[in-house]
């Protein structure tokens, strides 16, 4: 763009300095914006479809630098995208730039090399991270109290993509090293040199080329290849010579040494550091400051990662874009005044002249914290620093609070502090505190933490074996993963960005390479996005997660044929459909409604393929607290929530309200699925290929006892004995036993309380409970575990199956039959 | 053009414009195939819906969708099961193709192998699915014709080798899609009681059920 301002500096705002005054208390986070490169109007990839927007791409390379956390770097917080390519990112900010401390108060040779070492620290992490600043310059150092120093937006760069997705150069040219006018980008000692022109700028009093055009500072710079001491000679052509020959031995060599022309002759950051001028530097970081201990104390909420108090801001209220509007940096403009006034029929238009508010503006809005401090200032230490093994834990804090629907308690900004507060504890503490730590999960996850407490309670402890996956080497799976990514919930800007399509991509590699035994099904992408999602930063602990869910909900799904336990798994969502919802069972099989038309994708995504982000985010929330059997009451709890449609059409109607599937309501679904989960007998759901803890015993239903033929056969569950055990002695009033021996058979020995309708007795071609002739019966088995128990196991199936039609609820059938109670010790049967 | 598809198409019988009495309606069951991202999901939300998604999703298992046009004085409906392209969920296409009167098998234009998949998949119907089913050959994404690697007269030499209605399209544009479905709407037997059991198709997917077909289209 030909009128964007090469220099940034030369066309700030005036009211930028107003921003910049010694930052108050609060002022701990600001924003700044910028316009992303528009790709031009009509141009697609090479696949026919429309170009990923720059902004996206932005989006997806900022996030790692948010995983950046040092002393002498500002914290990135968030980037978010507005209109028309608007990129905001909003980062730590606190104290006032070196631009401005130096003009306050001139700076003696000690400061100056104090502020420079932390420079030289900063950069030297960045490094460790492979990352350039290369827009280094006065005002992006922020100088705290005591001269502590932190670089600030020094990921513009890397986010940018070297500026490739920008329209603006980036880098103020007065600081830029030789090589990068040349075009040579990406080397830290670029950096390095910048920070020696900063700091030669302030020990020799001067301004760098205060009068000069752009283009001559870059003819200048470049003309130092033929120079060998380009410090003395920017000291001669600023008249500075007699300061230069002042300087301390040793900060001149370090200065002569940093502005090398050839690169190999600069130091590397690391190298700087240990610089015999910086040794008084290094003796005093080293040395516990005490400085802290006089300053007022900080408010309890600033002693709290900045990534919580951002999130809490904006709980709070707070809106980014609303304070840039404030700031008059977002102005809106109608629209129709952008409207080009011809357009050639090549696309080319004349028309007005971009707004001045699509240009570069560097200033920084601060984001006041007042508001929220006031808001939690009246909440007790306690909540900021919980302890949770004190013998008065759990307090009831918002009790009440905990009635109220989740939407509401996750924008409940008290509530909010109080969760994060807490799980920010609990996982500091995992795995010791797993216990609690699930406990706590089952009422409610808070958003921000959701990534790491869902890989707690997955049990995930990372053990860096991800990096040790091969990721890379071609696969013939790769084509199917390739075709998938660009489909897989590309609404979400995170997984949009080509970031997210890498992270996935290797994910799913990974994935594959780890298991030799498994392969890529279409859909096992849409199982790894939120994982993803949530941990876009930690590759690691998504992988982990990943790793540990899928057996833990579908172990052999993978298999290349999964052919039988898919078929498993849907007989038994069919038998438990019946089990909770016997109408709707019938009213399904009586149309082949078959699940295998439409559930597959629910269960092989555990509905990840059907929902988007945001609802499976709250539906995983109780999935993991569940076991292996917890999605099959998901499955039944979405029927249910469609049932009265579904009573009344037909096979082409319930087929296509699933192909499209309507708004479901997650909220009641989570609690439905929860209730239906609670009060299912745990044999009730026995599956022969789920992930096991322990094997069997004596009175459990055999891993292999159940075969697929005998799920086709049996509309209704089977129980096991111990189940029917546990109820007789601890709830019997929740069963029901229907014992369908003869007469003569009961009279010997039976289930106290049992009810006798021989089968032989029975007619079961009327659907209807009367037709028994058994008084108040369908009183005696409303609100219980109907258990059929026979001798004969045929007698059983069919006796389930007329209860099912006559719409009787949890009605199962007792696996092996009668004789199993006569094993059990003590006994519990008797005779009359 | 003669035809207008009527988008969802989702409520029961097809209506009879002004209770003319000539006007007949049929049901038809069609399945798509063909390699993944080939764009099958794309061709059918085109014709359902008129709409395109460059993020379309990737299909499991299979998604069902119906549409009803009109061709004279025939009101025909398609019930459509668009399957998941990728070549492990194989043994579940019988599944959806039996008892199909027609199959839309497709390939991308710009992918040799989705076009070696489209041959061995008509192979397949040939061998496996009802012996009248009308198969068309559709060549999507012709939008990108710069780039194609099949060459047209290729594929319609195979087509008319094997019998197949074929087009190139796109659900990009929009470019023959309507048509396809026309074309093989027109090719379906529409008058003959016998070969039309195209109502309750969709309910005919488990074999134990095929007793059960009413006959009762092109009323
Ligand atoms: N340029 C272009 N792209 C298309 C066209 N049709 C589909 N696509 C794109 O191709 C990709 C795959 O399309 P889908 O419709 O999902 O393909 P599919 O055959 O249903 O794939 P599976 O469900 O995996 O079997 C999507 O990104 C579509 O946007 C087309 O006509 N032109
Ligand atoms: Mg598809």
């Amino acid at each position: 763009m030909a009128n964007a301002p090469l220099n940034t500096k030369s066309n700030a705002n005036p009211n930028a300095t107003a921003t910049a005054q010694p930052a108050k208390i609060e002022t701990r986070l600001c924003a700044i914006t910028f316009f992303a490169r528009l790709h031009p109007g009509d141009v697609c990839g090479s696949n026919g479809l429309p170009l990923t927007p720059n902004s996206i791409a932005i989006l997806g390379r900022a996030q790692r630098l948010r995983e950046l956390e040092h002393e002498n770097l500002c914290q990135y917080l968030d980037v978010i995208r507005g209109k028309h390519e608007r990129t905001i990112v909003v980062s730590e900010y606190s104290g006032c730039t070196l631009e401005e401390h130096a003009k306050r108060s001139s700076l003696s040779q000690t400061q100056i090399l104090r502020i420079f070492y932390q420079v030289a620290c900063g950069i030297n992490v960045l490094h460790a991270h492979k990352l350039v600043v290369h827009n280094l310059e006065p005002k992006h150092i922020l100088i705290q109290e005591q001269d502590h120093v932190k670089l600030f937006n020094y990921g513009l760069y890397h986010m940018t993509k070297g500026g490739a997705y920008v329209p603006f150069p980036i880098g103020n040219i007065r600081y830029m090293a030789p090589e990068r006018l040349l075009g040579a980008n990406g080397n830290i000692k670029s950096d390095v040199w910048a920070l020696a022109m900063m700091m030669l700028e302030l020990l020799l009093q001067t301004t760098l080329w205060p009068k000069l055009k752009l283009s001559n500072i870059a003819r200048k710079i470049l003309a130092f290849g033929r120079s060998n001491n380009v410090l003395e000679r920017i000291a001669r052509e600023h008249d500075c010579y007699n300061l230069y020959q002042q300087l301390d031995v040793d900060v001149r060599a370090l200065l002569e040494r940093c502005l090398s022309v050839p690169l190999s002759q600069r130091p590397l950051p690391s190298e700087l550091l240990a610089y015999p001028c910086f040794d008084p530097q290094r003796e005093e970081l080293r040395a516990p400051s005490n400085g802290t201990v006089d300053a007022a104390p900080l408010p309890l909420l600033l002693r709290c990662p900045l990534s919580q108090i951002y999130h809490l801001w904006q709980l709070a209220g707070g809106d980014v874009q609303a304070e840039l509007k404030k700031e008059g940096l977002i102005r809106s403009e109608a629209p129709i005044l952008a409207l080009p006034q011809v357009v050639r029929l090549n696309g080319s238009s004349a028309g007005p002249k971009r707004s001045q508010s699509y240009l570069m503006d560097d200033r920084i809005v601060p984001l006041k914290l007042n508001t929220l401090v006031q808001r939690l200032r009246r909440l007790p230490a306690s909540v900021y620093f919980p302890l949770i093994h004190s013998p008065r834990f759990p307090y009831e804090f918002a009790g009440e609070m905990q009635q109220l629907p989740l939407v509401i308690r996750e924008r409940d900004i008290e509530y909010q502090f109080h969760r994060v507060r807490l799980f920010a504890r609990l996982l500091q503490g995992y795995p010791h505190t797993a216990e609690l730590l699930q406990r706590e999960a089952a009422v409610d996850i808070p958003p921000l933490l959701r990534g790491p407490v869902w890989a707690a309670l997955l049990e995930v402890i990372p053990n860096s074996s991800y990096a040790k996956i091969d990721k890379f080497t071609a696969t013939s799976t790769d084509r199917q993963i390739e075709v998938d990514i660009p489909r897989c919930h590309q609404y979400d800007e995170l997984l949009s960005s080509p970031d997210g399509h890498r992270k996935l991509k290797r994910l799913l590699k990974a994935w594959v390479t780890a298991h030799p035994q498994y392969v890529y099904w279409q859909g096992l992408d849409s199982l790894t996005a939120p994982f993803l999602y949530l941990n876009f930063n930690n590759e690691e602990l998504a992988f982990l997660s990943l790793f540990k869910f899928i057996p833990k909900y579908l172990q052999w799904f993978f298999l290349q044929d999964n052919s039988a336990i898919i078929r498993e798994y849907l007989s038994k969502f069919s038998q438990l459909t019946a089990f909770h919802e016997p109408l709707l069972a019938q009213h399904l099989a009586s149309i082949n409604f078959i699940p295998e038309l439409f559930a597959i994708p629910w269960f092989l995504t555990m509905f990840s393929h059907v929902f988007p982000l945001h609802k499976i985010l709250h539906l995983w929330d109780k999935l993991m607290l569940g076991d292996s059997s917890y999605p099959l009451f998901i499955g039944i709890a979405i029927l249910k929530q469609l049932k009265s449609t579904l009573l009344t059409s037909g096979f082409n109607e319930c087929i296509l309200l699933f192909s499209d599937l309507p708004d479901i309501v997650m909220e009641t679904c989570v609690i439905e699925s929860q209730k239906m989960y609670e009060s299912t007998p745990k044999s009730i759901t026995h599956r022969k290929h789920a992930l096991r803890q322990q094997p069997p015993q004596t009175l459990d239903i055999g891993i292999d006892d159940v075969e697929l033929k005998h799920l086709l056969a049996e509309q209704c569950p089977r129980i096991s004995a111990k189940d029917v055990l546990h109820l007789v002695q601890h709830a019997p009033g929740e069963l029901a036993l229907i014992d369908l021996r003869s007469v003569v058979e009961f009279a010997r020995v039976q289930v106290p309380h049992s009810i006798n309708i021989p089968f032989a007795t029975v007619l079961l071609g009327e659907q209807r409970l009367d037709a028994l002739n058994v008084p108040q019966l369908e009183m005696q088995l409303r609100g219980r575990v109907v258990v059929c128990v026979s001798n004969i196991h045929q007698h059983a199936v069919e006796f389930s199956q007329f209860l099912v039609a006559c719409g009787i609820l949890r009605t199962c059938i007792l696996h092996k039959g009668f004789n199993v109670l006569h094993s059990i010790e003590p006994n519990i049967l008797i005779s009359t | 053009m003669a035809t207008t598809p009527r988008s969802g198409g989702a409520s029961g019988a097809a209506q009879r414009p002004n209770g003319t009495s000539q006007n007949k309606s049929c049901q038809f069951k069609l399945v798509l195939l063909g390699e993944s991202a080939v764009g099958k999901s794309s061709l059918v939300l085109r014709f359902v819906k008129g709409q395109f998604h460059e993020y379309q999703e990737s299909t499991i298992g299979a998604a069902f969708l119906t549409q009803t046009i009109c061709i004279e004085d025939t009101v025909v409906k398609f019930e459509i099961w668009d399957t998941a392209g990728q070549e492990r969920y194989h043994s579940l296409a019988p599944m959806y193709y039996r008892g199909a009167q027609a199959a839309i098998v497709v390939y991308d234009i710009q992918n040799q192998d989705s076009f070696q998949r489209a041959k061995t998949w008509v192979k397949e119907l040939h061998k496996q699915a009802s012996p009248n089913i009308v198969i068309a050959l559709a060549g999507n994404k012709a939008d990108l014709s710069n780039i194609r690697v099949v060459e047209f007269d290729e594929a319609k030499q195979y087509a008319e080798e094997n019998g197949l209605l074929f087009m190139e399209t796109s659900a990009k544009t929009g470019m023959n899609v309507n048509d396809i479905f026309l074309a093989i709407a027109k090719k379906l037997p529409k008058n003959d009681g016998a070969n039309n059991q195209g109502a309750g198709a969709g309910r005919r997917l488990n074999e134990n059920e095929t007793n059960r077909q009413t006959n009762n289209c092109c009323k």
